[in-house]
């Protein structure tokens, strides 16, 4: 077979179908990472427009132009736009579309998921513009604090979209965070092992990380609010035994590793387009690798420096402010470890680069006044003033938004193929610049003079209008320059003026195939030696278009990849890919139905929408069985592998370890806010306590035992080759007794709308019976399997996943009961 | 703080600049040890070390300490308007004006009747929050007679920007006068 | 899977620990207690041990991943799990260094 015939046969298995019909059907990484990309910097310009209006009405004194109650939603709706479909989309849009690329393979762990993940984005994203443009969007603050956000002070629906469309985009986070940790860990070339992987892996690995552990609090705390609103739980309300500084916690709990999670892939784009800019290699690779863990680390526990003016102990601020201040070091590692890079090669002048000198001088200067308010007693005054907007727009502008212009100006090629004609990059980045910093070095002056963040108008007296006006024309200028790489950017994409392949004369493997990129990335996939494989092969590309690599020779109609060992980058298993479909986007419309029945309180859908989930959900996971067993598969090079569906640890058994992580933080946090409510709460102790019952106790914790060890057991007798049937339906059977168990004790719980005692019972049972009920779901799945024949002694991945799930709801179902039950039995 | 800001700021951007300059390459062992361990490790930990400690002092400077002169009021926010109280006159309360002697620590116990509120008034100390719930004391001290401007600083919903109030100062004879309800 | 193991070690338990002293002190101001121990309040007295073990976790947890039965067979993996175990023991004696002389429960 020659190259063009390989392609072809590759071509028609892997292409999306054609035109914008493709759009609907597609699972493809190429095509979801640039729907993802051109999504997110849509919202990008909305955000921008808004900040407009912002600049607008307080360019002036006594603003007339927007009232009170349009501004809140218009800085509001900025706030919550750039952070939630903005920078986190553009991350994982960038992480889709380049990973597989950059690591040497054909797609991402789950094709499906991904569509599923964009889908889900672009609904919750489409409910926040709706919201908009009838006037009823969110007004509390991107922060929502309730009381402010709770019925009583919010009554209207704006709250309410806040709540339910940012938890679906969330989805779409966590979705994409499953997708590429595991990606990242098991989808890479043969011979890439962890000391080779280029470093934007890392930084990704490390943000899909902190996505899986940072969101579920944010999520948590939104259900926790909406079901408050909704019927009346009084999680937040101080006077029936909530805390309004619960919501506080959970929410910079997520808010603060927020900022790290928006700036680690940026970090990720600078140290992958820093060295090529100067020519050389990234000095410290392992160091960057320890200080972005590091970073990742420390951020977690930082959070309460945003809380430094609610009046927690004292000693609890020395801590916070000790964190913070040393979260400033793998910071500075990186910097500096950037700049020693520069040093050592011979920095160029190029479009990319001037955008990441932007950036070092914007971020130097973010981080120094993050340092600043990290000291309590300075951050007392600074709190809640333009200063505070001023930092945070020079770490996040400065932080994402300059390293994400320069990878735009460095990837660009890369997508189209193409080679920039026009040069409106330069005067567009000086416009951007300069723009910029006016903007907001006025903010931090003004902030300083006492101006509080989130007034729509002050008055002359204050003296604050001259820096004020100074501050709006500023950001005029950066606005025509962000117009103006937009104009760049199409004009890039309209003329038709072709590329050379790696322009920059990069080592990574995204430049090791023709550009635009094929659907397939590589006709083959490379052996990897090193960190830089193009500088070593430089004709890598025609090696592996002429099929010299592994998988060259296309089989029936699967789209093929391999995965490989976590550590050491030997290749593992042989896995085949679903191929176009519009279960996904089917699938997230169902779940958008289920949102907005929430949204409008139409309860009656609500059931409609689960049962419709569930429903493709088991289509989903049923088409990916085989009906007989498959024999280990030559890949070339002499090396055969099993298939990924014959082994005990699948791609699906990562994901589902990946998903609980997200899963174990939401419980974690559940439990965390329980016993905060518990011992800090004013309105303790509950009027009533929950009446332990013997009996439910004893069947919950049953059927938590006979779950896993029936599980096990099927999975032994299985492997022997038997009928594993018995053991599978014992497994129902406990998880039955758990779902009893909870419902019972929700059912009992004391009135969840007296106290926040009842309310968070109930809420605990809500989980375990959720949670029994998808381990009812799954194990039946299992014994229709089994009936069916798609098991065997070699067709054994579904056990160990199912095992998985069986094992954790038999922890968290224990955990629950006891919860409920303990304290009355010890009393 | 700040010139120390601008000082840090000002090295990096030397050392920017620097390289730009033509050089030959160095191999990677020294830089690192330059560049990582020095610059990026050793430098901000030492400079770090010394804010923390500056600001762990100062704040326990500004903590609420008990003394004998110490004047207890109270202020609770509420959607629009602080209503101040005074533990020296028990049944004295004012609206969106909040009187305290001069040269005297003041303990004000603020409190909300509804949403989250923070008492801020500048030029006499940092900002604390009104929470549901709970009572916070801040430590505040006017050296000089006179009339400070204080605002409400947690967002609250529109009005929020017209949301402040007043701290008047008194000498010590004016506030006798206040206490003896000569002043409204 | 061990060698992400071994990487994220000691941050977690630098989380644990830290959490768990922030939560103890909590705990301590909620409940009035008196008594001294060494010359120091109940509650300073609490709070230093539950620092020190803290730090001394760290320290054997360092230990043993410098020790050969323990590290990772990768020399990169090594790097990391070494430097990631300094950052743990760092940023235990770092972020709670205020428990020995900070005001408690003010
Ligand atoms: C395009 C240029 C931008 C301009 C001119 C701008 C301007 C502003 C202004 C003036 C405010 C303050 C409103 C107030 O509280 O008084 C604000 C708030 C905010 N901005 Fe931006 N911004 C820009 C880009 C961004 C970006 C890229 C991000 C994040 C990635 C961002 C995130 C935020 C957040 C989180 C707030 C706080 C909203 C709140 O208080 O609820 N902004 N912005
Ligand atoms: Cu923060
Ligand atoms: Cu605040």
């Amino acid at each position: 077979m020659n190259a063009l015939e390989r392609h072809r046969k590759l071509t028609t298995i892997w292409a999306s179908e054609k035109g914008f019909k493709g759009w609907f059907s597609t699972v493809n990484h190429t095509d979801l990472g640039r729907m993802f990309l051109v999504t997110a910097f849509f919202f990008f310009i909305i955000g921008g427009l808004l900040a407009m209006l912002i600049r607008v009405q307080l360019a002036t004194p006594h603003s007339a132009f927007a009232g009170p109650e349009i501004y809140n939603q218009i800085f509001t709706m900025h706030g919550t736009i750039m952070m939630f479909l903005f920078a986190i989309p553009t991350f994982e849009g960038l992480a889709i579309y380049l990973l597989p690329k950059i690591l040497g393979t054909r797609d991402l762990a789950f094709p499906r998921l991904t569509a599923y993940g964009y889908w889900c984005y672009a609904f919750g994203g489409s409910m926040m513009l709706i919201a908009m443009v009838f006037g009823i969007a969110p007004n509390g603050g991107w922060f929502m604090y309730p009381p402010l956000s709770s019925a009583i002070y919010s009554p209207g629906i704006n709250t309410d979209f806040w709540l339910i469309g940012i938890t679906f985009v969330e989805i779409s986070a966590v979705a994409a965070a499953v997708e590429i940790t595991v990606s990242i860990l098991k989808y890479r070339a043969p011979g890439m092992s962890l000391d080779k992987m280029p470093i934007f892996a890392w930084y990704a690995l490390i943000t899909a990380l902190m996505i899986l552990t940072g969101f579920p609090p944010l999520i948590l705390g939104s259900v926790l609010l909406e079901v408050e609103r909704a019927f009346g739980f009084p999680f937040f309300q101080a006077d029936l035994g909530g805390d309004s500084l619960l919501w506080q916690h959970l929410f910079w709990l997520f808010g603060h590793p927020e900022v790290y999670i928006i700036f680690l892939p940026a970090a990720g784009v600078i140290s992958t387009i820093l060295p090529v800019m100067c020519r050389t290699t990234l000095l410290g690779y392992g160091w960057i690798v320890a200080a972005a863990l590091a970073l990742a680390f420390l951020s977690f526990g930082l959070w309460v420096h945003h809380m430094f003016t609610t009046g927690i102990p004292h000693m609890g601020l020395a801590f916070f402010s000790a964190a913070s201040t040393l979260v400033a070091v793998p910071t500075g590692v990186q910097i500096f470890a950037w700049i020693g890079t520069m040093w050592k090669g011979r920095p160029e002048l190029r479009l990319p680069m001037l955008h990441l000198l932007g950036f070092f001088f914007t971020f130097v200067i973010g981080g120094l006044t993050g340092v600043m308010v990290a000291v309590v007693p300075f951050d007392w005054q600074a709190h809640d003033t333009a200063f505070i907007t001023a930092h945070l727009h020079y770490v996040l502008f400065g932080g994402f938004v300059f390293p994400i212009f320069a990878g735009i100006y460095y990837w660009l090629p890369h997508v189209t193929g193409r080679r920039r004609f026009f040069r409106l990059g330069e005067l567009a980045f000086a416009l951007v610049f300069i723009g910029f910093h006016v903007t907001f070095l006025a903010m931090h002056w003004v902030g300083l003079l006492g101006q509080r963040r989130r007034i729509p108008t002050y008055a002359p007296e204050d003296g604050w209008t001259a820096i004020n006006l100074i501050s709006s024309v500023g950001s005029f200028v950066l606005a025509i320059g962000i117009g103006m790489i937009l104009i760049d950017v199409i004009l890039h994409v309209l003329t038709a003026s072709r590329g050379r392949r790696n322009p920059w004369g990069a080592g990574t493997l995204e430049w090791a195939m023709p550009t635009p990129p094929l659907a397939y990335n590589f006709a083959s996939l490379p052996h990897i030696t090193s960190r830089d494989p193009l500088v070593d092969q430089p004709d890598l590309a025609v090696q592996l278009a002429r099929g010299e690599g592994y998988l060259g020779t296309p089989r029936n109609t699967w789209r093929e990849t391999l995965t490989v060992d976590i550590a050491s980058g030997k290749p593992d298993m042989h896995v085949i890919y679903p191929s176009n479909t519009r279960l996904p986007i089917l699938m997230s419309a169902v779940t958008g139905v289920f949102f907005v029945s929430l949204l409008l309180k139409f309860y009656w859908t609500v059931p409609v929408a689960v049962i419709g989930v569930t429903i493709l959900v088991w289509r989903w996971v049923w088409g990916l069985g085989r009906g007989a067993d498959l024999a280990p598969l030559p890949i070339g090079h002499g090396i055969t592998l099993p298939n990924a569906g014959m082994t005990a640890r699948s791609p699906g058994w990562w994901g589902s370890i990946f998903l609980l992580t997200a899963n174990a933080t939401f419980f974690g946090s559940l439990l965390f806010g329980f016993a905060f409510l518990w011992t800090v709460a004013p309105g303790w102790p509950p009027p009533v306590w929950f009446d332990p019952s013997m009996t439910e106790l004893g069947a919950g914790l049953s059927g938590a035992i006979i779950g896993p060890i029936a599980m096990r057991l099927a999975k032994s007798v299985n492997s022997k080759g038997r009928s594993s049937i018995t053991g599978a339906t014992m497994s129902l059977f406990g998880a039955i007794l758990v779902a009893v168990a909870s419902a019972a004790m929700m059912w009992r719980t004391p009135s969840p709308v007296d106290h926040a005692y009842g309310a968070t019972l109930f809420v605990l049972g809500g989980y375990g019976l959720f949670h029994a009920v998808l381990a009812m779901l799954m194990t039946s799945f299992l014994i229709a399997r089994i009936v069916r024949g798609f098991t065997s002694a070699v067709r054994r991945a579904e056990f160990s996943i199912i095992g998985l799930w069986v094992d954790y709801t038999s922890v968290i179902g224990v955990l629950i009961l006891l919860a409920a039950h303990l304290p009355g039995v010890l009393q | 703080m700040l010139a120390g800001a601008g000082l840090i700021f000002g090295l990096v951007m030397v050392l920017l600049l620097l390289a730009f300059r033509p050089r030959a390459d160095t191999g990677d062992a020294g830089n690192v040890r330059v560049w990582v361990i020095g610059l990026g490790l050793a430098f901000p930990m030492v400079v770090l070390a010394a804010l923390l400690a500056y600001g762990l002092v100062i704040g326990e400077r500004l903590l609420p300490l008990a003394s004998d002169d110490v004047v207890r009021v109270g202020a609770q926010g509420q959607l629009s308007t602080w209503s101040f109280t005074y533990a020296d006159v028990p049944n004295r309360r004012t609206q969106d004006v909040l009187h305290i002697p001069a040269a005297r620590p003041v303990d004000v116990s603020i409190t909300t009747a509804d949403v989250i509120h923070s008492f801020w008034v500048p030029r006499l100390a940092g900002k604390l929050d009104a929470i549901p719930g709970r009572t916070n004391i801040l430590r505040i001290e006017a050296d000089f007679p006179g009339t400070y401007h204080g605002v409400s600083a947690e967002f609250s919903g529109t009005g929020y920007d017209h949301f402040s109030f007043t701290v008047i100062a008194h000498d010590a004879e004016d506030w006798d006068a206040f206490l003896d309800e000569d002043i409204e | 899977m061990k060698d992400v193991f071994r990487i994220l070690i000691a941050p977690l338990v630098w989380f644990a620990s830290f959490s768990a002293v922030y939560g103890l002190h909590g705990l301590m101001c909620g409940h009035e207690m008196s008594g001294v121990v060494f010359g120091l309040p109940l509650e300073r007295a609490y709070l230093v041990a539950a620092y020190v073990c803290a730090i001394a976790v760290q320290m054997v947890l360092l230990v043993a991943l410098y020790s050969s039965r323990i590290a990772s067979p990768s020399p990169f993996v090594r790097f990391v799990s070494h430097a990631t175990g300094w950052v743990g023991l760092i940023a235990t004696i770092w972020s709670l260094v205020p428990v020995v002389f900070t005001t408690y429960c003010g």
